[in-house]
């Protein structure tokens, strides 16, 4: 300790600081830094003024074009059956359009009906506007509801399928599978085995699974049209999984007979995008600026083409996000969180949206965007998690990021 | 004017072009407690389901549609909201009437001029359009109160938002934090401690000083007093705004070690200079690990904390004011013990023992928790 002592000097000059501190917070410059962040963020909080009032409008001026299929009344439905027809129209339009809308119109019309007992096909179908509306245990609720009542094949058939995907998209394969053994057992044929090809090919079997499934539809004869679509959005799925060029070609098939399959057309944006090939991302994703999924692929595709509208789409992306996060309720977390790293290039936010999306959805997009969100953002735990229930899982996925 | 028109007609047609968003349905609610207005933003489509809007029945609503209808369109809003204090229901005035845009399309946008009993402000708003035909319907409120604005949603769930706790003015959050902060200085044992360990050397003659004869002065003592609280709180300012910013996060737990080891540290260098006889060096130094320090504090208050930047000021200057405060009172204390024969010999030492005794204690109960 004399020692020091007598050094003491000459240390002051040189190592006086301590070594724990942070390197960029050395000297006044950090002073500056801080106070440029307060600013920024002083900026930040008084941005947000509403837009201008135009009393100025012409008269002829066409303001908007309505939906043709809006409920045209608050007319409490006649009968059980006009119900599920117009609940079922609703759902439809949902899916079709991409518009949310539809399903709360869906929604209130159960709630009007609430207390009161649901027919069989009425709760088939609250389940799957549960589903669409990602309530996932409502869903669950409804559906073994209407297997312990129902005996009619069609809406058994109809719950678990939708039983099986919503563990498929959950990640609980193994219930997956047993609902997938018993639509198997209780209505055999292409959709049954679709639904044993994507558990196995989420947990290890992929190729295996790729083939056997190819073999199955080649081998049936008089396949229904919907049979057969379903199948190869299937194999396009598994495809991809495989890093195989020929998911592009299933899902076209499946875009072909029905361009309104927004799940499959994000998908095969999706693919054109992971695969270096922006300009066909823009053209199927050309008209579908609406859909938040579609516009995320799409502002991406054009940043790497440096479209001219890139950030005009941003922009409106931006302005949408900022609207759904006042509102809380987020339907499109994995897009805003996709948006997030890829746009704005935040990966922390983008993090903790991937993730709370990923603790709900678990398909192979929700968990590469999880994993690169985690990469960007330099956390190695929630790498960790990830990492090990994909090992978990058996699962991999050729467009998931390499293990470094 | 004509080019105000111009401009307006541009913005329209660069509206039009556009392909809009499919969003469920949300009307915008801004409520400016400084005007006493409202105004409330209904997307068309939606208005389209109270009112009948499209009059020739070929799904286009054109503007002449829309003004035809303006006194239907006008009762549904006014029915649906109702503004309220404790004294009971608010009038509202129609003020300005027109469109406006979001991300999903063209709004009709009114806005009222809010009259409550009593000349008040109101309390309440209580919103109910739409949520009998879409259950996903909510209204987006922002309620704007002097430079502090806050965001709130109305739900079928939440029809009625309270607005005076929505929004506390920034004058109200930053005398809340200005106390917070002076108390939790006050309460913070560690600061203190690591303050006085700092101040003690201002308070000493040196035996170079008394065998040259150079005792120094107040004014002299005083000086170096100002360079090292300045540069404890520079330093601190720096890393509390940092970590209540969210730009810097450190775990606390390492945080509070390493306070506790500076004060062991800074209480052995006043014996022992092996970090240097510059004070306000190691006052900065060791003031950006208390900031993070602070941080965690200020961290626990401001759930719910609008405006951050202001709760922060305001915190930051409550710590700086407790410091003040303490030296007001503290530093004449131990000047004036100084002078006394026993101060540099017995209790300097003594204090000097006693802190870095405590704050190796809490070395080890806080590495314990890492």
């Amino acid at each position: 300790m004399t020692s020091s002592d007598n050094k003491s000097p000459h240390r002051t000059r040189h190592a006086s600081l301590p070594v724990f501190f942070l390197p960029a917070l050395r000297r006044g410059g950090a002073f500056w830094i801080g106070l440029g962040l307060l600013g920024l963020l002083c900026s930040a909080t008084v941005a947000a003024a509403p837009n201008p009032i135009q009393s100025d409008f012409d008269d002829d001026a066409v303001l908007v074009t309505l939906p043709a299929s809006a409920p045209a009344s608050d007319r409490v439905p006649s009968s059980p059956e006009a119900m599920a027809r117009e609940v079922q129209r609703l759902i439809s339009e949902a899916r079709r359009s991409g518009d949310p809308r539809f399903l709360g119109y869906a929604e209130r019309l159960f709630e009007q009906q609430a207390g009161q007992a649901l027919t069989d096909s009425l709760l088939v179908l609250r389940g799957t506007l549960a589903q669409s509306l990602h309530q996932f245990d409502a869903a669950r609720q409804d559906f073994q509801t209407v297997l312990r009542r129902s005996d009619v094949p069609a809406q058994r058939a109809q719950a678990l399928l939708t039983l099986a995907n919503i563990e498929i998209v959950q990640g609980n394969y193994d219930r997956a599978q047993s609902f997938c053994e018993q639509l198997t057992a209780e209505r055999p044929g292409l959709i049954a085995a679709s639904c044993h090809a994507q558990v196995a090919a989420r947990t290890g079997a992929a190729k295996a699974a790729y083939d056997k499934l190819a073999a199955t539809t080649r081998s049936m004869n008089n396949v229904n049209i919907q049979d057969y679509l379903w199948v190869q959005g299937t194999l396009g799925d598994i495809a991809a999984q495989l890093g195989q060029s020929s998911a592009a070609g299933h899902w076209q098939q499946v875009l072909s007979q029905d361009p309104d399959d927004l799940y499959t057309r994000a998908q095969l944006a999706d693919w054109y995008v992971q695969n270096e090939k922006p300009e066909q991302a823009l053209v199927v994703t050309e008209g579908y600026e609406a859909i938040d999924n579609l516009a995320v692929i799409r502002a991406i595709a054009m940043r790497r083409v440096n479209h001219p509208d890139a950030t005009v789409l941003a922009s409106r992306l931006r302005e949408r996000f900022e609207e759904a996060l006042w509102r809380g309720s987020m339907l499109h977390q994995r897009d805003l969180a996709r948006f997030e790293l890829d746009i704005e290039q935040r990966p922390k936010d983008s993090l903790e949206h991937a993730i709370a999306n990923w603790a709900s959805q678990r398909e192979p997009l929700d968990t590469r965007l999880a994993l690169r969100a985690a990469i960007a953002a330099q956390d190695n735990t929630a790498l960790g998690q990830l990492r090990d229930w994909l090992k978990q899982q058996n699962q991999a996925d050729a467009r998931y990021p390499e293990e470094s | 004017m004509l080019a105000k028109q111009l401009l307006a007609m541009v913005a329209m047609l660069a509206f039009a072009g556009s392909v809009l968003a499919h969003k469920a349905s949300d009307s915008f609610l801004y409520v400016d407690m400084d005007a006493s207005e409202v105004r409330i933003d209904i997307a068309l489509r939606d208005l389209a389901l109270l009112v009948p809007l499209d009059s020739n029945g070929d799904q286009k609503v054109t503007g002449q549609e829309l003004r035809a209808q303006r006194n239907l369109a006008t009762q549904a809003i006014e029915s649906a909201i109702t503004l309220t204090n404790e004294q009971g229901a608010c009038n509202i005035r129609g003020q300005a009437w027109g469109l406006s845009a979001h991300s999903d399309g063209p709004y009709l946008a009114t806005r009222y001029r809010v009259d409550c009993p009593n000349g008040k402000l109101p309390d309440q708003i209580e919103y109910t359009l739409l949520f009998d035909r879409d259950s996903l319907h909510r209204g987006l409120v922002q309620i704007t109160s002097g430079e502090t604005r806050s965001l709130t949603v109305l739900s079928p769930d939440q029809p009625v938002v309270d607005l005076t706790g929505g929004s506390i003015g920034p004058w109200s959050t930053f005398g809340t934090f200005l106390y917070e902060g002076i108390f939790h200085l006050l309460i913070g044992l560690d600061h203190m401690l690591f303050l006085l360990v700092l101040v003690l050397p201002a308070t000493l003659i040196t035996r170079q000083q008394k065998d040259q004869g150079t005792d120094r002065s107040l004014k002299s003592r005083l000086l170096q007093l100002t360079g090292i609280v300045t540069a404890f709180t520079v330093a601190h300012s720096i890393t509390l705004a940092l970590s209540a910013l969210d730009i810097v996060r450190l775990p606390i737990a390492w945080v509070e070690t390493v306070i506790a080891l500076s004060i062991a540290a800074a209480a052995l260098n006043v014996a022992w200079p092996f970090l240097g006889r510059k004070t306000w060096k190691l006052a900065f130094a060791f003031g950006l690990v208390h900031g993070f320090g602070f941080a965690s504090v200020l961290g626990d208050l401001t759930g719910g904390v609008s405006n951050l930047a202001v709760a922060l000021a305001g915190f930051n200057l409550g710590v700086e004011f407790g410091q003040l405060g303490l030296l007001i009172v503290g530093f004449p204390l131990l000047y004036a013990l100084a002078h006394v024969k026993a101060y540099q010999r017995i209790v300097v030492p003594l204090v000097l023992m006693g802190v870095g005794i405590v704050s190796l204690m809490w070395v080890v109960e806080r590495a314990g928790s890492i």
